[in-house]
């Protein structure tokens, strides 16, 4: 990489690798190669808020699912969840087979949304470390030297796809959802396919798998414990739903925060309060936007969400097995919130395995193709849906007019709730590893990348794109005159 | 060749027809699919995935059909895909070549597999092929035909030597 020189330098990481879209790291180092500042970038234009407006509110959940080719099913249920209410139901009066229905499917993709980051993204540096070649960091080698753990996360991933396929008809940009319910429930032997274990492993094997990998990232944490507590680690909030008893949910809960120490900041809020809770900030640096708790403000209000955060709000998760390593998970750090980035690991597979176990529960259910699908009310201008997508916390809102058209459109996504997380996680790095360093090599800044990849930004849903943005780092001197850069795509 | 052999055939489409000539991949796979003589299985995708390597491992003959952004000369190209480690910087971007290396890794099966290009010049948000694209479309069906009829010969003469 760079040769550290007596200037003021900027380091730009340009695409940030192994994440889900494109993204860019900037860093300005003075004369002794001290770092002045360091940001995470988005730099693309957000559109899809716009797009939709005009559109008849029964689209929303079809043309938002487009924004992202990892996560629609999340942006499909969301914006499902808000439409609901636009013709007149709400999650408690949606008929209980199309809870369920919608419920597998969140589970399915949660599973393998997951499964996707751990094995393809995340396992490269914590199989080789974040000082092995750059060649040897993905997935191929993976392949080479961990073959069994590559061949269950390839069907891990294929699980949750075909589940998806199966309910809404396609493994990408499929169709469930219609307003105020399903369009179809899954038959005893669309079921089947998932239980027997022969055209594919059963979900039993899966709930197996799972508990491996949650063993694999234990013996992993043992054997590396000051470099995952340590790295990357600072406080902040923690924002997650959670059931009316305080358990971990996924589709349909209340706002918690909780502080870096546990303190519960809010508690119980329903999601359709979230624009009296919530609000954005905005820098010129970044179309990612920074949203944070009115009540504490820009500079203290921000939260990290997904699986970490989760993990830190919930009082417990209602699968036996999941519970069981969530207690591990606590015991860890004392019953008080993790703040360490890199325990996201572990958090996202009691995630897996939580959502494998609730996966077995449904797929079991005789109820899945029976009884009511679709259910409408009263028609109301108003919608406003609230997930735990697999990045954490995911809001919709939409406005229609009495003819049913949509007239205002505002996604908060996963990503953009972490991106200060993400932006004090590369500061953490830039503070602590590459600080004063003669050189930044390669192997460094593949820490700053290592930093971000625990949150697993999905940076085409953040801001909402179309087109490409490439991660790059630029080094630039006193004078901000370019010195260097580096491109990945 | 007979049923057997062609149901072991794989034909990839990639791209996406809502933005013109990046649905090249997807309208090839469908003439393929109209043409009495091919009985292989086709599939089409907007992105390979690593599951694709569980997938082509079942098969003995893989044929990816993609767009092509640069100029070539005849307006398509035929390669050989030859499995290689490379991977892209986020889960959007897998090669075939990649996918291939995934399965020969994997699995311990490489099948044969081979790339199909054709050239493409417009690429909005807009459904419908070029004219230019569709007539390299015409043309790499016709290479195709012609290739596959070899194929089919070259088997059928590996077999009867077996026999």
């Amino acid at each position: 990489m760079t040769k550290g020189k007596a200037t003021s330098r900027k380091i730009a990481i340009d695409p940030i690798t192994r994440v889900e879209g494109h993204g860019k790291v900037t860093l300005h180092l003075d004369e002794q190669n001290r770092v002045k500042e360091a940001r995470f970038h988005i730099v693309e234009f957000r559109g899809f808020e716009s797009f939709v407006k005009g559109h008849p509110y029964w689209e929303a959940p079809l043309l938002v699912q487009r924004l992202c080719g990892i996560c629609p099913v999340s942006h499909h249920l969301t914006a499902g969840k808000a439409i609901d209410q636009i013709v007149g139901i709400d999650p408690e009066t949606l008929p209980e087979t199309a809870t369920k229905i919608r419920r597998l499917l969140h589970y399915a993709q949660v599973f393998q949304s997951h499964a996707t980051h751990f094995f393809y993204l995340a396992s490269p540096d914590l199989l080789f470390g974040t000082d092995a070649p750059l060649e040897k960091r993905n997935i191929m080698e993976v392949a080479v030297a961990n073959r069994e753990l590559a061949l269950k996360g390839i069907q891990m991933r294929k699980f949750g796809q075909e589940l998806i396929q199966a309910i809404a008809g396609k493994k990408i940009h499929g169709i469930s959802v219609t307003p105020g319910g399903v369009h179809k429930g899954l038959t005893k032997a669309e079921r089947q396919f998932f239980l027997d274990g022969k055209a594919v492993p059963s979900v039993d094997t899966m709930i197996k798998w799972s508990l491996e990998m949650v063993a694999f990232l234990k013996e992993y944490r043992n054997k590396n414990q000051v470099w995952l507590d340590t790295f990357a680690a600072f406080p902040s909030n923690h924002l997650g739903l959670v059931t009316a008893d305080g358990a971990l949910e996924l589709y349909d809960g209340n706002f918690r925060v909780k502080d870096f120490e546990g303190k519960t900041i809010i508690d119980q809020e329903p999601d359709m309060r979230y624009q009296e809770l919530f609000s954005e900030a905005t820098e010129v640096w970044t179309y990612l936007k920074f949203p944070y708790l009115k009540s504490l403000g820009r500079d203290k209000g921000w939260s990290r969400v997904g699986p970490l955060a989760r993990m830190n709000v919930c009082d417990h998760i209602p699968s036996p097995l999941a519970e069981r390593e969530r207690q591990y998970f606590k015991s860890l750090t004392d019953n008080k919130p993790s703040n360490s980035s890199m325990h996201t690991h572990l958090a996202r597979m009691i995630e897996v395995l939580h959502c494998a176990e609730q996966m077995k529960v449904l797929l079991e259910d005789n109820t899945l193709d029976k009884g009511e699908l679709v259910r409408q009310g009263v028609h109301r201008n108003l919608g406003i849906g609230v997930i735990e997508a697999p990045r954490g916390t995911l809001i919709h809102h939409y406005e229609v007019d009495d003819d049913g058209m949509i007239t205002k459109c505002n996604l908060i996504v996963s990503t953009t709730h972490n991106n200060e997380p993400m932006n004090q996680a590369v500061k953490w790095v830039a503070n602590n590893v590459l600080d004063g360093k003669p050189e930044i090599t390669e192997a460094l800044l593949n820490q700053v990348e290592t930093a971000i990849r625990t949150f697993d930004p999905c940076l085409s849903c953040a801001t909402h794109a179309l087109g490409q943005m490439p991660l790059k780092i630029s080094l630039f001197d006193a004078d901000d005159k370019l010195l260097d850069e580096r491109t990945r795509d | 060749m007979n049923g057997q052999e062609t149901k072991q055939t794989l034909l990839i489409g990639i791209g996406n027809s809502a933005r013109e000539d990046d649905g090249l991949g997807w309208a090839f796979v469908e003439r393929v699919e109209q043409e009495a003589y091919f009985n292989g299985d086709c599939i089409y995708k907007f992105q390979l995935n690593l599951e694709d390597a569980d997938l082509i491992s079942k098969y003995k003959l893989v044929v990816f059909v993609d767009a092509h952004k640069g100029e070539l000369p005849e307006g398509f190209r035929w390669n050989r895909c030859i499995p290689a480690a490379g991977a892209g910087f986020s889960t959007h971007q897998l090669e075939p070549q990649s996918v291939l290396y995934l399965c020969q890794q994997l699995y311990n099966v490489q099948p044969q597999a081979f790339i199909l290009v054709i050239q493409g010049y417009k690429w909005a948000l807009r459904e419908g092929l070029s004219l230019k694209a569709l007539g390299h479309m015409g043309s790499a069906l016709k290479g195709f035909m012609t290739w596959i009829d070899g194929y089919r010969q070259e088997i059928h003469g590996l077999e009867r030597r077996k026999q």
